[in-house]
């Protein structure tokens, strides 16, 4: 523990690469099962839960894990309640959660730092933080772990898993509490808006022409892991946050993506 | 093997609107190729939907052998339209063909190796999903419905992505099916020469309007000009 005290770079280096493999890996998942959109929602709907939870001496990530799940389940629930086009539903409740996070902070006396929450402070980040990565990691593993095959029947035709027996509802929840763990633990590396790169660039890449969803997962989490790095490194000699550069550095690596024939 | 038999069958949506489905009747028998015919919002993938036991019918009952549909359920599985699934899934045809025991046993190699040979494609097995044609897409979810173990197959619109020599190949593939002792229920658009490929055909518009052999039902349809506007 000494050492890593003494060292201010290994913290911020281990959460890079933890989240550069993992926000790839789970963003595989949710390209393959369209819900992509559905991490914008849960990233937007953190805010007013850390509020809440520093408002109440909790442990802010407790509180955005739930105001990130509570949004994506009433997104569904008045889509489905209301027959309506689930993406303005959704996009109405992003821009009303962080609208609702954003008066929260004076009207509970509390004090946040937005830049950070938003954009990412990686080379703020602690052990605490490092820990909530961790435990994003195993919820991840454990749900590919225990629901493989079931995951990739739902991604692939959800109906005919649901008359096969499969639980399609709870493995959606699931996956929408997983896809929450992570963006909250992301949150010091690359902030919880910009955290849709990580989960969407390197998929792109990892996707093209794999054969299974375990091969697709691997090779995003590759791709991630060295566009954190390199992100990361060039911050520290730049002197620049690396959360935005990681973003941009995504953004170049469309260049490289073969076109889809 | 035992029969499959919907006595007077009624499903609505809503109950605000009309039924999808009024009092249809009809008897499937085991090693027999049926065709299921009828327009667009006839309730066709309705019907098949009731005969798999994915919804339950407002009316009337399903027994197969006598028993309740609840209970034999396994019996019966259901091939969906190709538009329910998502193509550009990262698979290849021998991993979707395994998930059609995904909730059951596992599935052996000899098992995957002739669900696939059945169909055709046992040389495509380690090719991705989304590199096939379309009649070949449709040749690997049958291969993955059959690895249902199931007695009686339901396929919703299995030719809608088939150039006609292709159609020709798959309704030579499910009748080789029905010959080897399975009841195969075909839904399609097909009107004309292709339905004398089929042993019975059920013409359905909500409700039963014809049911026999094929010459029967076409010389029944033309006698009510029912052809001229509908079909």
């Amino acid at each position: 523990m000494s050492y890593i005290n003494t060292n201010w770079w290994i913290v911020p280096l281990l959460m890079t690469s933890f989240t550069g493999v993992l926000c790839p890996a789970m963003g595989t998942v949710l390209i393959t099962h369209k819900r992509l959109l559905q991490v914008n929602l849960i990233s937007h709907c953190v805010l007013p839960g850390l509020a809440l939870a520093l408002a109440l001496g909790m442990d802010p990530s407790i509180g955005g894990v739930i105001s990130g799940l509570v949004g994506a389940i009433a997104a569904e629930g008045l889509t489905n309640k209301k027959n309506q086009n689930y993406e303005a539903v959704m996009n109405t409740i992003l821009a009303g959660s962080m609208g609702f996070g954003v008066l929260l902070i004076p009207l509970l006396g509390i004090r946040i730092d937005l830049e950070a929450v938003l954009f990412g402070d990686l080379l703020t980040a602690n052990f605490s933080d490092l820990l909530r990565t961790l435990i994003a990691f195993s919820a991840f593993i454990c749900l590919l772990f225990f629901g493989y095959d079931k995951l990739v029947h739902i991604g692939l035709d959800p109906e005919g898993a649901a008359s096969s027996g499969v639980n399609v509802s709870f493995l959606n929840l699931a996956l929408g509490f997983t896809t929450a763990l992570v963006i909250v633990s992301s949150m010091s590396a690359v902030g919880i808006i910009l955290v849709i790169a990580l989960l969407s660039t390197p998929t792109l890449l990892g996707l093209q022409k794999a054969s299974s969803l375990w091969i697709a997962i691997a090779r995003s989490s590759i791709f991630g892991l060295v566009l954190s790095l390199v992100g990361f490194s060039l911050a520290i000699v730049l002197n620049l946050p690396p959360g935005p550069l990681i973003s941009v550095l995504c953004v170049l690596t469309l260049i490289f993506l073969p076109k889809n024939t | 093997m035992s029969s499959l038999i919907a006595e007077n069958l009624t499903y609505s949506y809503s109950s605000k609107i009309k039924p999808a489905l009024s009092n249809v009747s009809l008897e499937l028998e085991p090693g027999t190729l049926t065709a299921l015919v009828g327009p667009n919002g006839a309730g066709k993938s309705t019907l098949l939907n009731l005969l798999q036991g994915n919804c339950k019918p407002d009316q009337g009952e399903i027994t197969i052998g006598g028993k309740p549909l609840f209970n034999n359920r396994f019996q019966v599985a259901l091939m969906p339209q190709r538009g329910k699934l998502n193509w550009n899934f990262p698979i290849t045809v021998e991993g979707l063909v395994s998930l059609g025991r995904v909730n059951h046993s596992k599935s052996t190699c000899c098992e995957l190796e002739a669900a696939l040979q059945r169909v055709g494609i046992s040389h495509l097995a380690k090719r991705r999903l989304d590199a096939l044609s379309g009649g070949q897409q449709q040749r690997a979810l049958l291969a993955k419905t059959l690895m249902n173990q199931a007695k009686i197959f339901l396929l919703d619109e299995p030719c809608s992505a088939f150039d006609p020599p292709a159609k020709e190949d798959f309704l030579l593939i499910i009748r080789q099916l029905a010959d080897s002792g399975l009841t195969i229920f075909v839904s399609s658009h097909d009107w004309g020469a292709s339905l004398n490929s089929y042993d019975k055909v059920v013409v359905l518009d909500k409700i039963i309007l014809a049911s026999g052999n094929p010459q029967e039902v076409q010389a029944k349809l033309s006698s009510i000009n029912y052809l001229r506007w509908k079909l």
